[in-house]
Parts: structure tokens; sequence; C-alpha cells
């Protein structure tokens, strides 16, 4: 097969697969500037025959105060859980050097739990968790949904930040042990300055994670002026999945955040991991 | 241990701790028979076990989760590894980039607003079908059907997670020795032949990794078939975690813990020995 | 200035598979400079992290002066509280923070005002002559500045012991005299005590006034370098501290006989390992009339090559493939016929096991 047609197929699958995973922000996109007729009569691959802005003004002062919610409650967890969690990753690091039987032990149980608590359902704890968030009074509140997020999040940080800070040389810790450092001052001397790439696509993962949360927010929130975005957007459809322009719209703006961070900074964060799943190169 | 090494892991552990204590409480009310007609709960024992898993919709629901996990794990490592290898014999640096990220970007959205734009391609009128019939493809009834609303569901799940299939995939092709590759490409070996005698036999990692990952994230799915069922009720796509929350809102809450303990413990069976084994092993290294 | 007691250590790694200090037992004087000299993977490098307290011994214990700070498997004194100076071989520091930063670094962890510490880091880079490159990062210094500011950070603690790990491996070969020396004079200026561990013999020439030989585990030989270089106890120590030509060769009446080569050496077994370093031999067209050499018999030139200035030349006897090389300051072509001369009293005897 000459070179020149194996090329050209090889960028049709490529544009077939692109197109075809493009579709549904396509759609999102395209369908926040018709109107309402037209969501509701056209289909939804067509773009609209005229733009109009009325979706995106209608939604845009009533998602105002979600996406307030949603900054208040994402900026907070996410930093909080990157930089304990990192405390965490090189607590884990120093445990591995340590002689004796009873740290490996820790280590291992330790170990077992954040990596539970970032993958198991957060959905399974649901009981409990409400029943919690009511003794302590956070229902509803700010502080009670960045808690509840932060049971899940910080052992999520653990264990990014783990795999992350395996780039620093053993050697550099050991020169800082023998300088006499504590490790608590080689944390915030050495190990964290130097681990800044892996804190980084960690921040960006949690930011994603926490600003797209549904099932934490619908749990511990009743009041509908505590809602951040992620369940605002719900209210954009009708009794049973009627969709208006609306909820494009609203579908839009809720996701805009986190896919700009995605686009521009998201390519740090596959480096980072393409670096550890081996050979960072060309990406 | 020096008390400054010990503070470093406090937040870590307590926060783990209060995890830890939660799925012990799931546990604990299991064990008893609170619900809507039993406010004063008391404890029985295996009781409500026996009761939850003897109902149709237990069964019904965990054979939905699992079928769901078994098909985005098959079809998401198929593809992935198809579409990590167009990735890998890109020659542009850039291009890669870009078309990876249009694999993973649905992550970056949330899968509630994935499950509305969803439901309104899903429309039999004016959605996707509009578009195949145009094409003089058969018309799809996707979620109108009973026979086709739970395929419908996982073609979603594929769409929004077999990125992250392909991310390793990709990465694991990379850090293959690229001289093995180019002494093939120069004997003349074919993309496919390089692909199936060279590449895959040396994803053994990005294969453990991207099932794990795969079989974690469809499990645990729950925005998703949510939205797509319109709430809990939907009995062709319902799964073990919207079982449970419909047991929640209706007030039986001994036997939704109950089936978050079930839950729960499979997702542990999985995710402990992967994480003392594989992850460690590569922090090790 | 302390005195290191090494009792009885022995390390194991995978579960007793592997056995990499085997009942090591060595006493450092206070003061002393002592080098540990030995092939890579014969337990050097887990010597010295046993002695830093980066490690412990599986058993065994190792004393600073009478205090114990290590046994069996416990660390009972951490590397932080021995008051240890240590270069590590890739120098290890800390990129992020400036040369000065870097040397300061150990004093910001004592109580000491910024003033005192600015005038210790001062004091020390001027005496290592890395003054002018203080407020720079690691990455924008030479490999031999690097390395300086590496042994500054390792002495402005004034600790008790300095540690240097395979210290002149990454840097070229014009500048490790100069960093020998360096070494050296600083550490008669402190007096503290020193510890190198190295595979090159030349580092051990330079600074050693005591070496000890680890092979596979075992120190097989505690001595002055020169003692070791001249009388060492197995044909291994003595290639590991120079160069070194080995025969083996069949015991007769007349002497130890190779091919055409007769040396002149009484013994009563009947295999036998002759060693003889290439400044011992002597290669001549005519007879050589001089005590000091001994005709070892005919031999012929196989292949020469040219090393620091000097021609290398390898020689075989006339009847064998063994091979000995010399060097001599003039060629002589291959094939030609050569007279043999070797120092006597130089010969070494070893026995074949």
């Amino acid at each position: 097969m000459r070179p020149v047609i194996k090329a050209s197929l090889h960028y049709l699958a490529l544009a077939i697969i692109s197109v075809i995973w493009l579709i549904p922000v396509y759609a999102m996109l395209i369908n926040g500037f018709k109107s309402n007729f037209e969501v509701l009569s056209t289909p939804v691959l067509v773009p609209p025959t005229k733009i109009t802005f009325e979706a995106y003004a209608s939604v845009l002062l009533s998602l105002a105060k979600p996406l307030i919610n949603s900054l208040i409650i994402v900026i907070p967890t996410s930093f909080i859980s990157a930089f304990l969690g990192a405390m965490g990753a090189y607590f884990f690091y120093t445990l591995s050097y340590s002689f004796s039987r009873a740290s490996s032990a820790i280590s291992d149980v330790l170990f077992s739990l954040i990596s539970l608590a970032t993958f198991i359902p957060q959905e399974a704890t649901l009981l409990p968790l409400t029943r919690l968030m009511v003794s302590m009074g956070f229902l509803d509140t700010y502080i009670g949904i960045i808690f509840a997020l932060l049971i899940f999040y910080i052992p999520t940080g653990a264990l990014l930040m783990s795999m992350f800070i395996t780039v620093i040389p053993r050697s550099l810790i050991e020169a800082a042990k023998m300088d006499g450092t504590g490790d608590l001052k080689i944390f915030m001397k050495i190990v964290f300055p130097l681990s800044m790439p892996g804190f980084i696509s960690t921040l960006i993962f949690i930011i994603i994670q926490t600003w797209n949360n549904f099932f934490i927010p619908l749990v511990l929130v009743t009041t509908p002026g505590m809602k951040p975005t992620s369940i605002a957007v719900l209210s954009y459809s009708g009794a049973y999945g009627t969709l208006y322009n609306d909820t494009f719209a609203a579908g839009m703006l809720a996701s805009i955040i986190p896919l700009a961070i995605f686009v521009f900074l998201g390519r740090y964060f596959i480096r980072g991991l393409m670096a550890l799943g081996g050979g960072g190169k060309g990406v | 241990m020096k008390k400054g090494t010990i503070i470093l892991v406090v937040p870590t552990a307590v926060f783990s701790a209060i995890l830890l204590y939660l799925v012990i409480w799931n546990a604990v009310i299991s064990f008893m028979n609170w619900s809507l007609l039993n406010s004063k709960p008391t404890f029985v024992g295996l009781e409500t076990y026996a009761t939850v898993v003897r109902t149709f919709q237990f069964t019904n629901s965990l054979l939905h989760s699992i079928e769901l996990s078994v098909s985005l794990v098959i079809i998401g490592n198929i593809l992935g590894i198809l579409i990590a290898a167009l990735l890998y014999f890109l020659n542009s640096n850039k291009a890669r980039s870009i078309f990876l990220s249009i694999v993973i970007y649905p992550l970056a959205i949330s899968m509630a607003v994935n499950g509305l734009i969803w439901l309104w391609l899903f429309n039999i009128h004016i959605g996707v079908d509009w578009l195949l019939v145009r094409i003089g493809l058969p018309q799809i009834p996707w979620l109108s059907s009973t026979s086709t609303m739970f395929p419908s569901l996982i073609l979603v799940t594929v769409w929004a997670y077999t990125g992250i299939a392909a991310l390793f995939y990709l990465a694991g092709f990379m850090n293959i020795d690229k001289t093995i590759v180019e002494a093939a490409r120069l004997d003349g070996t074919s993309a496919f032949k390089i692909l199936y005698k060279i590449l895959i036999p040396n994803s053994l990692n990005s294969f453990i990794i991207a099932t794990a990952l795969l079989f974690l994230f469809s499990f645990r799915i729950f925005d998703l078939p949510y939205v797509l069922s319109g709430g809990t009720t939907n009995i062709f796509l319902q799964t073990s975690e919207l079982y449970m929350y419909y047991l929640f809102t209706v007030e039986y809450f001994s036997q939704a813990t109950a089936v978050a303990t079930i839950i729960t413990l499979v997702a542990t069976i999985i995710i402990i020995p992967y994480a003392l084994t594989v992850i460690r092993r590569w922090i090790r290294r | 200035m302390v005195k290191i007691i090494v009792k009885n250590i022995s390390k194991v790694f995978k579960k007793g598979k592997v056995i990499a200090l085997d009942n090591v037992n060595i006493t450092i004087e206070n003061g002393e400079r002592f080098g540990i000299l030995g092939p890579s993977g014969a337990g050097k490098t887990t010597f010295m992290r046993i002695i830093a307290g980066l490690d412990v011994p599986s058993t065994g214990e190792l004393y600073f002066d009478d205090k114990l700070v290590a046994s069996n498997g416990k660390l009972l004194v951490p590397p932080e509280d021995r008051k240890i100076g240590m270069v590590f071989q890739t120098w290890a520091l800390y990129p992020n923070l400036t040369a000065f930063e870097n040397i300061a670094f150990p004093l910001t962890n004592m109580k000491m005002s910024k003033e005192e510490i600015r005038k210790r880091v001062e004091e020390v880079a001027k005496i290592l002559d890395i003054h002018h490159v203080l407020n720079h990062l690691p990455r924008e210094l030479s490999g031999g500045q690097q390395q300086r500011v590496a042994l500054a950070r390792a002495l402005v603690k004034d600790p008790s012991l300095l540690l240097l790990d395979e210290p002149f491996s990454n840097l070229d070969a014009r500048m490790r005299d100069s960093a020998r020396a360096l070494v050296k004079e600083v550490q008669s200026r402190l007096g503290v005590t020193l510890l190198i561990v190295s595979h090159d013999p030349a580092d051990i020439f330079a600074i050693a006034d005591r070496v000890g030989v680890l092979v596979k585990g075992k120190l097989v030989q505690v001595g002055k370098p020169e003692e070791v270089y001249d009388n060492p106890v197995s044909i291994q120590v003595a290639s590991l501290i120079g160069e070194i030509n080995e025969l083996e060769g069949k015991v007769t009446n007349e002497g130890v006989v190779i091919g055409s080569f007769r040396f002149p050496v009484s013994i009563s077994n009947d295999k036998v390992l002759i060693g003889i370093r290439p400044e011992d031999v002597k290669l001549s067209k005519d007879v050589i009339r001089d005590d000091a050499w001994t005709l070892v018999g005919k031999g012929r030139v196989k292949v020469i090559g040219y090393q620091g200035g000097l021609f290398r030349i390898t020689i075989t006897p006339l009847n064998s493939d063994d091979e000995i090389f010399t060097y001599s300051d003039h060629p002589i072509h291959s094939g030609e016929e050569v007279l043999v001369y070797v120092k006597k009293d130089k010969i070494k005897v070893f026995e074949k096991n």
C-alpha cells in the first residue's frame, strides 16, 4: 500500500474517531445558541439558523450563585487536599526508609486506606455521611460540603502525590538528613518545591473532580441557594428529561471552567501520568 | 518517631480514619432492620441481607453493574489499544497531544451534564437518529426501547472512559525502546504487525492499570445512569448504586446500607490487592 | 574527631540471599584518613551507608568513640545526630537552592544567628575557592565547583567525621588531582576523621593513611597503601590497587615455568599464580648487567599500544599464549624477540585455589 494512501487512512481513522467523540460537546455548544423553539423542533446536530443569546441570558443570572458556590467549594478543597495529601505522601516516603517492622505494617494499612478512599464509590457512604454531617450541623453549609469532599480527596491527593514524589532522588533527602534536618522542614524546603509539577497535576485532577462532583452536594444540600453548578444544571431539564435550550447553555457554562483547565493545563497532568506510566516524551 | 514527622501524616490519617469509620458504620446499620416501617431499629444479624438479596431488583441491578463493568473493560481495552496505536504512529507530537485530548475531554465534563446531552442525542426524532436515517441507516430506539436502553448506557460509558485506557496504553507504548520499533520499520514491517508483535506484548502494565481503572470507574458510576433514567426507578438502567440510592429514598435504610456494604466489599477486594502490589511496585521502582 | 569502631558487622539483603558485608572488623582512629577500596558491588557503599546511619547492620555493632550508635538491626543514633559531613557520589546538591543556601543548610538546623551563618559559610567558601559563585544555583556551576560546594556543605558544620563516597568519579581526569589535593589539605587543616570509599586506587594513594580492601563483603586486607601495593594478600587485591600481570605456572626444580619464562621462585605447591607489576618488568634486546634486574627468559612482542605518553608492550613467552605487558619509552615492533627481565624481590606468588 502506498505511503500516501496509508497516511490518509490513518488520518481518516483519527478524524472519524474525533468527530464521534466531539459530537456531544458540539451539540452542547450549538444548541445553547438556538431559540427554544428551534431546539425542540430542529435536529440536535444541525447548527442554528439564527444565533440567539436568549438561553445564555436567562441562564447566566440564575447560574451565577451556583457558579460562585462551586468556586467557594472547589478552590479550598483542591488546594487543601493536594497540599495535605502531599505531606502524607512524603510521610510514606519516609516510612520506606525506616528499619522497623511496625512501619511496614503502618505503611500498608494507611496506603490501603488512601487507595480505598480514592476508588471507592462515594455513594456507598451515603447514609453514615449524611448522619455525620447532620450531627455536626454541616448540612447546607460550605464548610460541610468541603469537609465531606476532603474525606475523599485528601487521601486521593496523598495517593497521587505518592506517585509523583518518586521523581525526587533519594540522595537529596539523605543529604538533608545528614544535615540534621527534621522531616517537616525537609518537606517544606526541598520535597514540596521539587515536586511542584506533580503537585500541579494533582491539583488539576482534584479541581476537575470536585467541580464535577455530583453526589456529595446532592446529598448534603437542600436549600437551592447553596447548590453548586454540578447539581444546579439539573434544574434546567423539565420533568423526566425534557430539555430546553437553557439546558445546553447551562451545561456549557457549568463545564467551561473544568474544560478550560483541561484544555490549557491538562497537558501537565497527562505528562505527569505518562512520565509515571513510563516515558513522558512526546506529548 | 519524631514529632515533625508525624505531623506530616495527621491530616491524611485523620480523614482516612473518618472514611473507615463511615464504612464500618455502614456495615453496622446493615445488620439492623432500620426502615420507614421500623424507626427504632434493632439488631437482626444477616436478616436484612437475606431479604435484600432475594429481591428481583438486587440481582437485576447487580447483573447490570457487572455487565456494565465487563463491557467497559473489554471494549475499553480494545478501543484503547486501537486508539493508542493510531496515536503512537503519528509523527507530530502536537497532533498526538490534540487527538489524545479529544478522547479524554469527556472526563473534564460533569457526568450529569454528559447525561443530559446524551439524553437529547438519544432522542429518536431529532437526535443522532436524524443523521443515521439521513445516511440510510436504521433508526435505533436508544432509550425508548427496553432492549436498547442498557446498551445505550454502555455506549456513553465507553465514550467517557475509553480515553483513560488509551492514555495508559499510549504511555506504555512510548516506554518501549524506540530502536526496536525502528528496526522493525526498517525491515518493512507493517504497522499492524508492529502493534501485535511488539507493542501489545510489552503492554502488560498498561493492561493491568487500564483494566483496574475501567472496572473501578464503571462499577461506581452513579451520575450517568441517574440522569439517563431520570431518577432511580428505571429497572432497565438500574445499577447496584442506583438501587442503593433508591432504597435510601424510600427509606429502607438498613437495606440501603446492606447494598452499599456489598458494593464496598466488591470494590475493596479489587482495590486493596491492586494497590498493595501494582501501585506499590510502581512507587518502589 | 572521632574514633569509629566496627565490630563484627554483617549486612544481608533479600532475606539472607545477598550478603553485602561479611563480618567486618575495623577501627578507624581519631583523625585518621582511611580508604575503602574494592570493586563495585563489593559492599563499599553499604559500609559507608551504615557508618552514616542511612542503613543499619544486620548483625554487629558500631561505635563512635565509646557510644553505641547502631547494633543488630537497630538504629540507636540517627544520621542527623552523628555529626557527620558526607559528600555523595552525585553530590546531592539541592537544585532549588543557591550555593550559599546549600552550604548554609546544615547550619540553619542548628540554633545560629543569620550573621553567624553568613560568616561560617563565607569562611568555608573562601577555603574552597568558591566564594565568587555563592549566588548561583547548582545547575549554573561546573562539575568541579559543584563538588566543592558539596564539600563545603559537608565541612561547614564542623563535623567529627567526613565521609566521601566516590567523590571524584564525576570529575574530568584533569580536575581529579587538584580535587584530591584540596581534600587532603582541608582535612589536615581541620583534623577531622576521614573515610573515603573508592574503586580508583589513585584516590587511595593520594589521600589515605591506611586502606581496607573489601572483596565480596569481606575485608581481606588492611594496611598502608604502599604495603598493600607491595604485599597484596591475593591476586585480586593486587589488581584492585594497581595494574598487575597475572600468570599461571608450573612449579619445577628450577623455579616457576611459563613457556620460555622461568621465574626464580621456590615454593612447594605444584601449581601457582605469579604476579608481577608492569613497572617491575623490563625489556631489552641485549643482556642487562644490573643486579637489580633478573633474566626470566626470551619473549616475543605480540602487540604494542600507546598510553599516557608511553608505549604499552605486550609480550608472550616463545612457546605459549600467556601474556605480560609493560611500559616503555621507546617502541619495539611486534614479532621481535626480546629478553625479559624482572625485579626479583617484586615477584608476587599466590596460591592457586
